[in-house]
């Protein structure tokens, strides 16, 4: 009797805080998902917009041809796509390596004193504002080589991918268990080989997503290139000369008050957007194919 | 996959390294600064580069910018439409001379539902930079505008954010025509302005201004016509309405000229003169053998100067742009041959 009543009563109780509950569930459900649907829309509504205004500038003269002079309608953006195709490879070059060999310190040395003052200098350099990084390159490459030039824009990118890079390889490198180079050394390798030969090879694909995104981020950059690489409205592959990127094209026309420019810059948008796109698809392909 | 990657990279290299040796045989020159004469050099350089192969790459930068890089000598040649004064000079390690290449104009332009055309006095320009006069429909705008109807908008006064030799000119023309903006603020490449918006080069203020309804900014006559941009009307000194074009800025410069050629033609007192016209120059070191140029270089720059103010200077008028007249001719012919290659002159 006294048992069932207190079930009754529990009866109710739940029935009396189940619909509140699963109201409050169903609110929260919605708050999480709103806003993960809006950052979809935003993203959607980004490349929608810059797709649709691009396209309109688009034709062979844009791809192939060099700037005009100011207020000449015409002409186009081929300078940019090889300059920034240059800056990118430099930037790649002096980078990578570095950031490979940083990575593999923090990751073996991990733990050590030596190791967390390389990573506080690493967050450090990556809350760098890009202007600035500019504006040191100036000082340290285009003044002493009395140049502005794509190498001085190469490096300063090279400076604003560095830290990306160490941070995503070093965590490419975690995922490789630890058995592996305990395997190598036990199986008599000295530390390098295992290094080189095992740990390096096992992060492989970690390690080129790191660098697509990396390139990715290091394409889209403007401030550090507008005192090294500087501009050029004509096409040039030379190191030690100013070249010009898609992004100073980007600011350079869209801040004019030519309507034709104005488009071309679209058009700009539109070619690094596909670029870092499809630098993204091709890398998680690759992920995914690895797999 | 992997390979044909491994060959677009070796390509990508080969090319790089063929480039280099490539723009060895091929003759650039670097230039940045003022944005005022833009328009008409990048026409130049390109009409240039046809003529000669040479490629002149020149970037609008504004005047300050050009001078600060001339200072580091990270280009050929700085553009500047304000003159180095003598107290400047001291910043440059070795004399630099002022090779003037064209005239233009300081242009109001506004941005007004029908765009009417304004007639603006020097004063009222200076009051509404001042923000003592913030609405179009004001009397002091109406009283010399009869009969054009003012909108009730606010004014938003775009102004320059860089350094500017546009601005120097500006500035310079509202101090000399009103005692209070020369007290509150006065005349440089970069003031503080009292209200209004900053926006980067000519091209940025001409931008600005078209998209903002009831803008008011001031760029060169060049980048008003590109932009089919209404441009006020401005009494001179001599009380003239005077519209900038291709005679009232030739009218200003009508007076005799300096040899090193460093003048300010505002409110210069020619009857038809338009009254905020400007000179704009290149300038390059006098001897040219310093750091790693080489002899090539420093005669590909002279032999550039020497072409634009003799025939480049036939781009000038079809961009609203006044040739240099005569005596400025002269005056930049002795300059260009004054310039030295370790003490010889590089042009005869």
């Amino acid at each position: 009797m006294n048992r069932s009543i207190a079930a009754a009563a529990g009866e109710t109780v739940f029935r009396d805080t189940y619909q509140p509950r699963s109201l409050r569930n169903s609110m929260f459900k919605v708050m999480v998902t709103m806003p993960a649907v809006l950052i979809l829309a935003l993203m959607v509504f980004i490349v929608v917009q810059v797709l649709f205004n691009g396209a309109r500038a688009l034709n062979l003269e844009f791809l192939i041809a060099e700037q005009r002079p100011f207020g000449e309608p015409g002409g186009g953006v081929v300078q940019a796509i090889v300059g920034t195709l240059m800056l990118i490879v430099i930037a790649t070059l002096l980078s990578f390596p570095l950031a490979l060999l940083g990575a593999l310190f923090l990751h073996l040395e991990s733990g050590r004193r030596s190791a967390r003052i390389l990573e506080g200098a690493i967050n450090m350099l990556q809350g760098i504002p890009s202007i600035v990084v500019g504006v040191v390159v100036y000082r340290w490459i285009v003044v002493p080589m009395k140049s502005f030039s794509a190498l001085a824009g190469g490096a300063a990118l090279a400076i604003i991918m560095l830290p990306l890079l160490v941070g995503m390889m070093r965590e490419a490198l975690r995922l490789v268990p630890a058995s592996y180079m305990e395997a190598a050394l036990a199986l008599g390798a000295p530390r390098w080989r295992a290094v080189a030969g095992i740990i390096v090879p096992a992060a492989r694909s970690g390690i080129i997503e790191a660098l697509g995104l990396g390139i990715a981020r290091a394409a889209g950059e403007t401030a550090p290139l507008m005192f090294t690489a500087f501009g050029n409205p004509f096409l040039s592959v030379s190191l030690r000369g100013p070249v010009a990127a898609l992004p100073l094209v980007i600011y350079e026309y869209i801040k004019s008050p030519y309507d034709d420019w104005h488009q071309k810059a679209w058009g700009a948008a539109f070619l690094l957007m596909v670029f870092v796109l499809s630098l993204n698809l091709v890398i998680s392909a690759r992920k995914n194919h690895i797999r | 996959m992997k390979r044909s990657a491994r060959i677009a990279i070796v390509a990508m290299f080969a090319a790089m390294l063929f480039g280099i040796a490539g723009t060895a045989g091929a003759q650039t020159l670097l230039g940045a600064g003022a944005s005022f004469p833009a328009p008409v050099y990048t026409k130049m350089f390109d009409a240039y580069n046809k003529a000669t192969g040479v490629k002149v790459n020149y970037q609008a930068i504004g005047s300050s910018g050009g001078l600060k890089n001339i200072q580091d000598k990270v280009v050929d040649f700085g553009g500047s439409d304000s003159f180095v004064k003598d107290s400047d000079m001291g910043k440059y390690s070795a004399p630099i001379v002022h090779v003037p290449t064209v005239l233009g104009a300081v242009v109001i332009v506004y941005n007004l539902p029908g765009n009417p055309p304004l007639r603006l006095t020097g004063e009222v320009i200076a009051n509404i930079y001042l923000g003592k006069i913030t609405k179009w429909n004001d009397k002091a705008i109406a009283d010399l505008n009869p009969g054009i109807k003012l909108p009730a908008m606010d004014i938003v006064q775009v102004y320059r954010s860089d350094g500017s030799g546009t601005t120097f000119n500006f500035t310079a023309y509202l101090s000399a025509v009103s005692p209070e903006w020369k007290q509150v603020v006065g005349n440089a490449n970069s003031v503080q302005w009292p209200v209004g918006q900053g926006a980067a080069q000519n091209a940025g203020v001409a931008g600005m201004v078209r998209q903002i309804p009831g803008a008011i900014g001031y760029v060169e006559l060049a980048y008003a016509r590109q932009n089919n941009m209404p441009v006020a009307t401005i009494r001179n000194a001599a009380g003239n309405w005077i519209e900038p074009n291709l005679s009232s800025i030739s009218a200003a410069a009508a007076g005799a000229f300096p040899a090193d050629t460093r003048i300010l033609l505002m409110n210069t007192d020619a009857r038809e003169g338009y009254p905020i016209s400007a000179l704009t120059w290149l300038i390059v070191y006098r001897e040219q053998s310093y750091g790693n140029r080489t002899r090539e270089q420093a005669k590909a720059l002279v032999d550039l100067l020497w072409w634009m103010i003799h025939d480049g200077q036939a781009y000038a008028e079809p961009l609203d742009y006044a040739k240099l007249p005569a005596p400025a001719v002269k005056a930049a012919e002795a300059i260009i041959k004054s310039i030295t290659w370790k003490g010889e002159p590089l042009l005869k």
